[in-house]
């Protein structure tokens, strides 16, 4: 107890000393003072703020051996090295994309995600959704139709994911290996995908009251699913991941990732 | 000959291919590899063996878990190279110096992998020199068999030359391409060897007992004077006697005489209690009202308290300090100024204690012994030479990791949607199929039950087919579930063939248009082999859409036994070219267990097939999802 009141004796001391001398600094002084002390805060709170809406990241989705990896490889190299198999963990990395490199100025740089599509390494992709930019969602052109039912219902997860709705989180649906000759064509993809989703969207909306799995519903009640019913913008492109023919995938991330 | 070593990012980015051999693998088998074993948390195993028309490999690999590197070797597997391992190694160590993450092309090392390549081969033919020269008399069983194809073919070069191992060796093309003609010609003639030198390949520690029992074997042959191809029918007519003695017991069954007690006259009245029904199963005397008990679980949100990891770390500082407390004494002290400075590579002995803990705790948790040991290497394996990062202890990085390995393990592989199949079916205009299958008293009836409310709910029509005829009371079980339930029920009574009822169930499925036809099956015992012949024609006659396993929670060790009894026999006794094994697992009893959920793991790592259904207890609405993360949550704690 003594200790105690010792300790209160001292602080009350150390205050008045220093009401003392804050008095005796010139008023103007002090406003100043006070004054950058409170811009400086808001300036770190707006920039706080600020820094959260602005994501950089851009997910690349799809199932496995639809060619994520490669075009991971290509927008950051320009080339696809010597190949790639199955991913076991996810790809990241920082930088400005290949093609950009050539323009001077200011480029910011994308931070690009390249999620495996291993099914049993479905749970990494929920970690990257709520800090999503825009989500590339790599689908096989040439081997579509056996496939069709995996890379349809997870497409539905990701666009049925409380993130991505909130967000709205633009999506960005790539057929890839289009330079081969026997690959569909994307509005062909685009309409299967479509019927699809609607199929899914039927039988999982008709136990609505007791599907836990997905958070929200797509589309509109009563229409034929169309990829313009998302409140997040859903476009479709084609690309190449093996020759190197992706200006549209990178486009889609310029746009999407403003400089 | 190696065909082929590749260099990839655990990302999946192929760093380096050797391009003297230039020979393209056929299929895919680094695809394969990649998804049937180091993603199903089996990158212990010692090697793994890819078939693709036209092919057979072996792939060897080896982790440098902190670079983030896989090295794969493949090969031939008619060819036991020795030196893989060796160069396996030996290429890591180079390769990880040369390494750089900003450099993809690494042109350079084709010079350092040849010079490794031929040191390795050099090697290898030392040791077998040696092993040669000390063992004369006893060498591979294949050197055996050449020994009496060379009686066979008067071949007598090679046999002085030695035994298969030397092909590795030799750099010579001519012989190379001999003993491989050779060695097809081999093929043809040893049929039932064929599986027991891929054994011999795996298990180098065996080959040695291996080989005295066989060439004991071979020699009895040989001077009956038998020939070697003879021998092998000999040992073929053998199995197929025991098998026949096998299936003549059903046979003896007669019908069964009524017990007299007593001395009394035999009562000749009906023990049949059950009421009076017609075909279509409703009923004059009682007034049945459908079952109607609310929402089936299936689809009820599971809340569980997410009580927050910090539970975690409390329960594993006692756990872990107790036993080995003196020993660890010195080790904590280290461990603790190495978890601060985060820059000790993990090596196994730093693992060993804390695997070992992990392990133990699976056990106590009802996993089997077999698959926590399984686990415990893989995880092992992929934490090898990683770094530490600061401020975590040994024991945290190994639980994180066997927890990411046990959320892997228990996600599915392919979705488990069973009302989008069903639509699916519908939509072809043929009904979707279930058998269920398992050994005795698992809950089979019972949960078929289950599931068929649970599909009335989601407005499927179902249809049951009362295919256990051996049971006595099987099939008035079912009928009472399907009074109560109100859905058909197809039914030939007892002692009929169960693949021929379900057939007819199914056409009848046809013709009603049944959305869904709920196969019920007698339970069998894994090890009865006519039981597990009838099954497989169950399966094999009406090819149905789904194979569900039926297993309780409450079974041990003997749930890996089971699993893959069961896998093994169907696809054996399997006449089509794509056997149809076990596509989902229904987990049962689970009300029973309270936190030793280890049943569920052991079953899934075994089979690969995904937990389709939870039953968790004796009404209509306890069926449940398997819920992972609780899941793991609970066998971690």
């Amino acid at each position: 107890m003594d200790n105690w009141e010792d300790m209160k004796i001292v602080a009350e001391q150390w205050s008045k000393q220093g009401i003392e001398f804050v008095q005796q600094i010139p008023p103007p002084q002090l406003y100043a003072a006070i004054a950058v002390l409170l811009l400086a805060t808001i300036w770190l709170f707006s920039i706080c703020l600020f820094r959260r809406t602005k994501f950089n990241t851009v997910l690349l989705s799809g199932l496995s051996g639809s060619g994520k990896t490669m075009l991971f490889y290509q927008l950051r190299d320009g080339s696809s090295h010597q190949g790639a198999v199955t991913s076991m963990e996810p790809n990241e990395g920082t930088f400005v994309l290949h093609y950009e490199n050539i323009k001077k100025g200011k480029v910011k740089p994308v931070h690009l995600v390249d999620v495996p599509g291993h099914s049993r390494l479905r749970s990494k992709l929920e970690e990257y959704l709520p800090r999503a930019a825009a989500i590339v969602f790599v689908v096989d052109a040439l081997e579509f139709l056996p496939n069709i039912r995996s890379a349809s219902e997870y497409l539905y997860d990701i666009l049925t994911n409380a993130s991505v709705v909130k967000n709205k989180t633009p999506v960005l649906l790539c057929c890839n290996k289009t330079d081969k000759i026997t690959a569909h064509t994307k509005d062909f993809i685009r309409k299967q995908m479509e019927k699809e989703i609607e199929k899914l969207r039927c039988s999982r909306t008709a136990v609505s009251t007791a599907d836990i799995t997905n958070d929200f519903t797509l589309g509109v009640e009563g229409e034929v699913f169309s990829f313009s019913h998302c409140h997040n913008k859903v476009t479709v492109a084609e690309a190449s991941g093996l020759t190197g023919e992706i200006d549209q995938v990178q486009e889609f991330i310029r746009e999407h990732v403003k400089p | 000959m190696l065909e082929q070593l590749l260099i990839f990012t655990r990302g999946g980015l192929i760093l380096w291919t050797c391009k003297e051999i230039g020979n393209a693998l056929k299929g895919s088998p680094i695809d394969t590899l990649i998804r049937s074993c180091l993603l199903e948390e089996r990158s212990g195993a010692v090697s793994f063996n890819y078939d693709a028309p036209g092919a057979a490999y072996t792939l060897k690999w080896t982790f440098h878990n902190d670079l983030g590197l896989v090295f794969v070797a493949v090969y031939q597997r008619i060819l036991h190279l020795l030196y893989v391992d060796d160069l396996l190694s030996m290429v890591k160590q180079s390769f990880s110096e040369v390494y750089d993450p900003k450099r993809m092309a690494y042109d350079d090392f084709d010079e350092t992998f040849r010079q490794l390549r031929m040191e390795a081969e050099a090697r290898a033919e030392e040791l077998r020199k040696i092993k040669q020269l000390g063992k004369p008399v006893t060498g591979s069983v294949k050197k055996q068999g050449q020994v009496l194809k060379a009686g066979l073919e008067g071949g007598n070069k090679r046999v002085g030359e030695g035994g298969s191992k030397k092909d590795d060796g030799d750099g010579i093309k001519g012989k190379v391409s001999n003993l491989t003609n050779g060695h097809h010609s081999n093929e043809n003639h040893k049929l039932g060897d064929d599986s027991q030198e891929g054994d011999l390949a795996n298990g180098k520690e065996n080959t040695s007992s291996n080989v005295a029992v066989d060439l004991s074997k071979l020699q009895k042959l040989r001077s009956k004077g038998v020939r070697g191809r003879g021998g092998v029918r000999k040992a073929d007519s053998i199995g197929n006697k025991s098998s026949k003695v096998a299936a003549a017991e059903p046979a003896k069954k007669a019908t069964k005489k009524n017990r007299v007690w007593d001395d009394a006259a035999p009562k000749q009245s009906k023990l049949d209690f059950t009421d009076s029904v017609d075909e279509n199963g409703n009923n004059d005397h009682v007034e049945v009202v459908a079952a109607d008990q609310g929402e089936s679980m299936m689809d009820k949100e599971e809340v569980f308290s997410s009580d927050s990891e910090s539970d975690d770390d409390d329960d594993d500082e006692p756990g872990s300090d107790e036993k080995p407390a003196e020993a660890k004494k010195k080790g904590w002290f280290s461990s603790v100024f190495q978890s601060i400075t985060g820059k000790a590579n993990l090596e196994k002995t730093d693992l060993g204690p804390a695997l070992k803990a992990l392990k133990e705790r699976l056990m106590t948790k009802n996993v089997a012994e077999e698959i926590a040991e399984k686990l415990c290497e893989s995880v092992e394996a992929s934490l090898e030479g990683k770094k530490l990062s600061s401020f975590t202890r040994i024991s945290s990085t190994v639980q994180a990791a066997m927890e990411d390995a046990l959320v892997r393990i228990l996600t599915p592989r392919r979705s488990i949607d069973i009302l989008r199949d069903v639509h699916a079916s519908k939509e072809q205009r043929k009904p979707y199929v279930v058998v269920f299958v398992g050994v005795n008293g698992v809950g089979k009836s019972t949960n078929l039950a289950k599931v068929a409310y649970w599909l009335q709910q989601h407005k499927v029509s179902v249809m049951m087919a009362a295919c256990d005829t051996f049971r006595s009371g099987a099939v008035e079980q079912l009928r009472t579930h399907a009074r109560r339930l109100q859905i058909p029920i197809f039914e030939k009574g007892y002692e009929k063939d169960p693949a021929v009822v379900a057939k007819e169930a199914i056409q009848e499925a046809t013709r009603n248009g049944s959305d869904v036809v709920l196969v019920d099956t007698a339970g069998r015992m894994q090890d009865n082999e006519p039981l597990m012949r009838a099954l497989s024609k169950l399966i094999n006659l009406n090819q149905p859409d789904l194979v569900l396993f039926v297993g309780e929670a409450l079974v041990g060790n003997d749930a890996v036994d089971q699993l893959s009894k069961f896998n093994q026999k169907l696809s054996d006794l399997s006449t089509s070219g794509n056997p149809r094994l076990i596509d989902g697992i229904l987990l049962t009893k689970f009300d029973t267990i309270d936190d030793k959920v280890g049943a569920a793991l052991s079953m899934v790592y075994i089979s690969g097939s995904p937990v389709m259904f939870v039953g968790c207890g004796q009404s209509y609405t306890d069926l449940k999802k398997l819920n992972v993360k609780a899941i793991v949550k609970t066998l971690l704690k």
